[in-house]
């Protein structure tokens, strides 16, 4: 078992950061041999029970139970031959128990920028020298230049001078003082002895070296440190360990190391080593890369579980192009003419091609009949005069009922059930809920028993499979069916009904030009208006925006 | 559809039935009407020309009169309060124009509700007052062709709320019916404003031949002057683009002299306005086709009739000059419907359990037809039986919804309930069937899913400098133009995928890399073989943004994507030339496509550093796009 706190140190280390966690380290401790492997103490030999630790921590322990004093942390190194990042964790983890770790703080000297040409001398022991050599009285320019000093740090020594009363300045002419004098003939200070020392020492010089030469140290260091600059200290800690009591007992007991790795490698697996190792507990509650999944479109979702409800309820399906004439899109559909649905204020009426082959003359001169006076079909029409030509222009069909009623023509004959999914398209200005390309559905059955309740019936089906528990019917009005009925669903969230979908009955202004007898259902839906629904959209622009970070964290199971 | 709102207090006080704000709204709802829910309205009224404004809780009072502009920042005290009103709001059911306004509502909602089922008879006095009227405007094959209808009602007690209805109505006829003037106008005035025994004319007049204050203006006007500079000129002058003489109905007054009432279909004249004190209406509609024109006539005088208890409808008689026969409107006889019982039992679905529950013995075909006679009543239509199940429905003068039985059928269903009716299932059987290119989709779609591509969708609508000038690609103007584009970033539709992938990635600059995206679906082509001039092409393009986005790794996927749909394994590979369209899509030499021989469907390689910046990308780009028409 593993001590807490050893949980706690991995607990940083994430299983997929195989960066993170330095490669040789694991190599290392694959490969390289353990120092001594073999269980250690007394116990062993009466064969009772072996404490099994960590690989690093038998290295640590046994290195530190050769040892009377306290070993410092390099040292330690040295002799278990592991690095600091390991020993260290081998201390925190069991300091306070087994092992006692005792912090020595020192502190590292070193010459402070300013003095680093000073050469081991302050310079106010230059400049008293230096008048008391030259009469006692001398410039500050002329002192500089006897004593080599930059004329700034003689300028930077004359509050030190002043305060020691070692020298008077009148203008820019220093006298020496009676003090001054003195003390130039006098030993040097703590501060020099201790300045002169750091300087002059060709290796770092800690608080510790100096105490060890008897030097004045903490006097020097004082006066030292009120003058910025010269020297640079470093607050360093030295860690010495030892076995407790404790520690030792633990020893006796008898310790068997073991491998811990981080990875099962195959060379593990080949050679059984596994066996041998232990397997480095992971916090299992980190967090992990995200996972970059190939996945379909959620609108594309709503399509396939669109269409696979069709399908399962034995539709066969149908399509047909973007391009549409206005004679599918809207005449064949018993649409007039002046229609406001047809102004291209609504629909996108194509430039290049701009108009369409229409059909066998006999069907068009049948909806042409029934647009102007009902035809054969028991309709009094629209009593208008009737127009080739605007049937003829091309549009980017604006809804799929174009598809459907084009498959009813094909093939007019009962029992059919089609469907189609795309595309539509319609000049609306963009907002929340409207943009110029959606998708819809549209279908139909063609049945000579076919009844208004069995469009409720397959409406309801088709809504309950689509994940709906809770319609209403009520009547509408589409130009092309009659009776016409919208279904609407219940939204939990909203607590209101939600329009789904149109249906209807289609006409036989509708269906008999095309050749039907038979009545038809119809029914379309739009799809766009089903994803907001389902994925909790508040625009239909989400869907199109493409987020890819959206894209990805959508649930598809939503439906 | 327009949103109207009903006031509620009008409509409440013509039904019997006492209905709560809930039930009142189910009502409607069964009847077909989509309510949005109720609504306090504020009202204000401008005191220059008795306009009355309405508007929502949260909207601000007007700053102008909406009919004569008055200026109420500059006059505030010309705009007057005149209170609350609560109203039903409901999109307009285009379809039912009789149930426009509360009182037509209210005629019907009387019907379903069965407090007075069967048709509403009007009454009609024969005609005091003559129309003489100009014949080129009544010959359909003159350019000048715009027929006349008019009708009289006496005795109306107008105040704010019932002329404030009677122009809603107008407003919505003229939108739905006359397809906003274009096939039909109307028009009401105070007919003691004028000397009526004079009669009145409908004439043509140049454009400079007369004057007259028309409403919301204080000084005269030539009908030209109205068609540049009056607030309804401008928005309704094409109705009379290339006419040289224009419709004016005027009348006389007690001296003999003429009084303007209207330039038809653009604005009526001050002197014949309607105002809370006038007591009797001359109403007019013009259009295209007679018969709309009667229709709605009919519509707006049974509505007026129902809003003002206790007025009388008095007919008109209109002279075509050099005519022998005058036309007398409005005419309120019925469209006669031969009308089996059957066929709504049938269509509907409605068996005998449906219609009588509770019956023990076998129903009979009279049962029948009395139980769909007993319906129809009750959406307002006169039947008479006539033999066992034949039935003659009696379809009033102002619907205008019934072009064929069916629409009785629905009539039927609507009077039944919706809700009444027991939801079944189709009896036949049938088999499922997908289409080749639906399965084609799914596969491409699972492949590329497979290889960690993530599905975008993108809009197929684009542009051609999206489609060919960022793309690096000659325009072969061999694509689907729209006519009348909204926006410039939609023109045309997409003959290729890959600008949609590039456009994804350019708002996806934050997303972590590499970013991996396909699209399936269709481009479009102009075909001259084709019925429509062009077809579409089912595409599946991927790309790759990011790290290792090169020419070998794209190769693979669309290796990868060829080996998954089974294409056939001799093919070949070549690098793009300079004479290839898609050269420059790509850096030279990283560019590639793959045929049969006969045919190229697969184009890949790494994106020219141009098309990068020219869809402001600063990632290299790898990726292919694939014809699967091939597959088909």
């Amino acid at each position: 078992m593993l001590s807490f706190a050893v949980q706690a140190l991995y607990k940083v280390t994430h299983p997929n950061e195989r960066e993170s966690i330095p490669q040789q380290e694991i190599e290392g401790l694959a490969s390289e041999p353990p120092r001594s492997p073999r269980p250690v103490g007394n116990s062993v030999a009466k064969g009772e029970i072996v404490h099994k630790v960590q690989e690093i921590d038998y290295l640590v322990l046994t290195a530190l139970a050769d040892q009377i004093h306290p070993v410092e942390l390099s040292e330690l190194c040295r002799l278990t031959g592991l690095d600091q990042a390991k020993v260290s964790a081998v201390l925190v983890t069991r300091n306070g128990a087994e092992i006692e770790v005792e912090e020595r703080p020192y502190r590292e000297l070193s010459v402070g920028k300013k003095a680093a040409a000073w050469a081991g001398v302050l310079p106010e022991r230059r400049i008293i020298e230096c008048l008391a050599s030259g009469g006692g009285q001398l410039s500050m320019l002329e002192i500089a230049e006897r004593t080599g000093l930059e004329p700034k740090d003689v300028g930077g020594t004359l509050k030190i001078l002043k305060d020691r009363e070692w020298a008077t300045q009148s203008g820019k002419v220093l006298a020496l003082t009676d003090e001054g004098r003195e003390a130039a003939e006098s030993e040097p200070g703590s501060d020099e002895q201790v300045f002169a020392v750091v300087a002059q020492s060709d290796h770092l010089v800690t608080d510790r070296d100096l105490r060890e030469n008897r030097l004045p140290v903490e006097e020097g260091l004082s006066i030292l440190l009120e003058r910025k600059g010269i020297l640079d200290i470093k607050d360093r800690v030295e860690r010495y360990s030892a076995l407790t009591e404790k520690g030792r007992a633990f020893i006796e007991g008898g310790l068997t190391p073991v491998r811990e790795v981080n990875l099962l490698t195959p060379e593990m697996l080949k050679d059984g080593s596994w066996r041998e190792v232990q397997f480095r507990p992971y916090d299992v509650t980190a967090a992990t890369e995200p996972v970059w999944a190939g996945k379909i479109h959620p609108l594309v979702s709503v399509f396939e579980k669109t269409r696979r409800v069709f399908l399962e309820m034995g539709f066969e399906e149908t399509e047909s192009g973007y391009v549409e004439s206005s004679f599918w899109d809207f005449d064949a559909l018993f649409q007039p003419q002046d229609h406001p649905a047809r102004d291209m204020q609504d629909t996108f009426y194509v430039g290049r091609p701009s108009d369409c082959n229409l059909p066998a003359e006999e069907i068009v001169k049948a909806v042409k009949d029934t647009h102007e006076n009902g035809g054969q079909t028991g309709s009094v029409g629209w009593r208008y005069q009737w127009s080739r030509a605007l049937s003829e222009k091309a549009v980017l069909r604006t809804h799929t009922t174009a598809s459907t009623v084009r498959a009813l023509a094909e093939k007019p004959t009962s029992p059919r059930k089609v469907f189609c999914v795309g595309p539509v398209f319609r000049r609306e200005t963009v907002d929340y809920k409207h943009l110029p390309v959606f998708h819809q559905v549209d279908g139909i059955i063609i049945d000579d028993k076919a009844t208004f309740a069995n469009l409720l019936g397959t409406l309801e089906a088709f809504y309950r499979k689509m994940g709906f528990s809770k319609f209403q019917f009520r009547p509408a009005f589409f130009p092309y069916t009659e009776p016409s009925v919208e279904v609407f669903v219940w939204s939990e969230k909203k607590s209101d009904w939600v329009e789904m979908g149109g249906a209807g009955m289609f006409r036989p202004e509708v269906t008999e030009p095309l050749g039907c007898t038979s009545p038809v259902l119809a029914w379309g839906l739009g799809l766009e208006r089903l994803a907001m629904f389902t994925y909790d959209l508040a625009s239909i622009g989400e869907l199109y925006k493409a987020r890819l970070s959206w894209l990805k964290g959508v649930d598809l199971c939503r439906l | 559809m327009p949103v109207i709102g009903i006031p509620v207090d009008m409509l409440r006080e013509r039904i019997e039935t006492s209905l709560s704000s809930d039930e009142l709204v189910t009502k409607l709802q069964q009847l077909g009407c989509d309510v949005e829910g109720y609504a306090t309205l504020r009202r204000f009224a401008c005191q220059d020309c008795d306009w009355l404004m309405e508007i929502t809780e949260t909207e601000n009072p007007p700053v102008s009169c909406s009919a004569c502009g008055r200026d109420f920042k500059e006059f505030p005290d010309r705009r007057l309060e005149r209170g609350t009103i609560e109203v039903l709001r409901m999109e307009l059911l285009a379809v039912r124009p009789d149930m426009f306004d509360p009182a037509g509502l209210a005629r019907t909602l009387r019907g379903y509700l069965g407090e007075k089922t069967g048709p509403v008879k009007y009454h009609l006095e024969e005609a005091r007052v003559s129309v003489t009227a100009e014949r080129a405007l009544a010959s359909p094959d003159s350019l000048d062709y715009r027929p006349i209808r008019c009708a009289v009602v006496r005795g109306v007690e107008l105040n704010e709320d019932r002329i404030k209805v009677l122009m809603k109505l107008q407003e919505n006829l003229h939108w739905a019916m006359g397809r906003d003037r274009k096939r039909a106008s109307i028009g009401v005035y105070d007919l003691n404003s004028f000397d009526s025994t004079q009669g009145v004319r409908y004439r043509l007049v140049e454009p400079e031949g007369v004057e007259f204050v028309p409403l919301g203006k204080s000084e005269r006007m030539t009908p030209r002057q109205i068609l540049s500079d009056h607030p309804k000129g401008p928005p309704y002058a094409h109705l009379l683009e290339g006419r040289e003489r224009y419709p004016l109905l005027s009348a006389c007054r007690p001296d003999g002299s003429e009084v303007v009432m209207a330039f038809i279909p653009i604005i009526n004249s001050e002197d014949t306005k309607v105002k809370h004190e006038t007591k009797d209406l001359f109403v007019d509609v013009t259009g295209l086709e007679s018969r709309l024109v009667e229709k709605i006539l009919n519509m707006i005088v049974t509505s007026l009739l129902e809003l003002c208890p206790g007025s009388t409808a008095e007919q008109v008689n209109i002279d075509w000059d050099g005519q022998e026969q005058p036309v007398v409107t409005p005419d309120f006889s019925y469209q006669s419907v031969e009308f089996d019982a059957a066929l709504p039992l049938e269509r509907l679905g409605l068996t005998d359990e449906d219609l009588f529950p509770d019956s023990t013995e076998v129903v009979t075909v009279e049962q029948r037809a009395h139980m769909v006679k007993a319906l129809l009543e009750r959406m307002g239509h006169g039947v008479e039986v006539r033999s066992d199940s034949g039935l003659l429905v009696k379809v009033p003068s102002y619907r205008n919804d019934i072009l064929h039985p069916m629409d009785l059928v629905e009539d039927v269903a609507i009077a039944f309930g919706y809700h009444n009716i027991r939801p079944s299932l189709v009896p036949t059987f049938t088999v499922g069937l997908e289409t080749p290119r639906s399965a084609l989709m799914n596969r491409v779609r699972e492949a590329l899913a497979g290889q960690g591509f993530l599905e975008v969708l993108t809009l197929i609508l684009s542009s051609e400098e999206c489609q060919y000038e960022k793309l690096g690609r000659p325009n072969r103007e061999s694509h689907v133009s729209l006519a009348h584009p909204i926006s410039h970033e939609q023109t045309m539709v997409r003959t290729s995928l890959i600008p949609g992938l590039l456009e994804t990635f350019s708002v996806n600059t934050d997303h972590p890399l590499p970013q991996k995206i396909f699209e399936v679906g269709r481009i479009s082509l102009l075909d001259s073989d084709s019925e429509v001039g062009a077809r579409e092409y089912l595409r599946a393009a991927a790309a790759q943004l990011g790290s290792r986005s090169d020419l070998a790794t794209i190769k693979a996927t669309a290796e990868a994507l060829l080996t998954d749909l089974g294409f056939p394994l001799e093919r070949n590979i070549r690098a793009l030339q300079e004479s290839d369209d898609a050269y420059h899509t790509f850096l030279p030499g990283r560019g590639a496509v793959i045929g049969d021989g006969s045919r190229e469907w697969v184009w890949f390689g790494e994106l020219h550093p141009q098309v990068l910046e020219n869809f402001g990308l600063t990632y290299p780009v790898a990726l292919c796009e694939v014809d699967l028409e091939a597959l088909l």
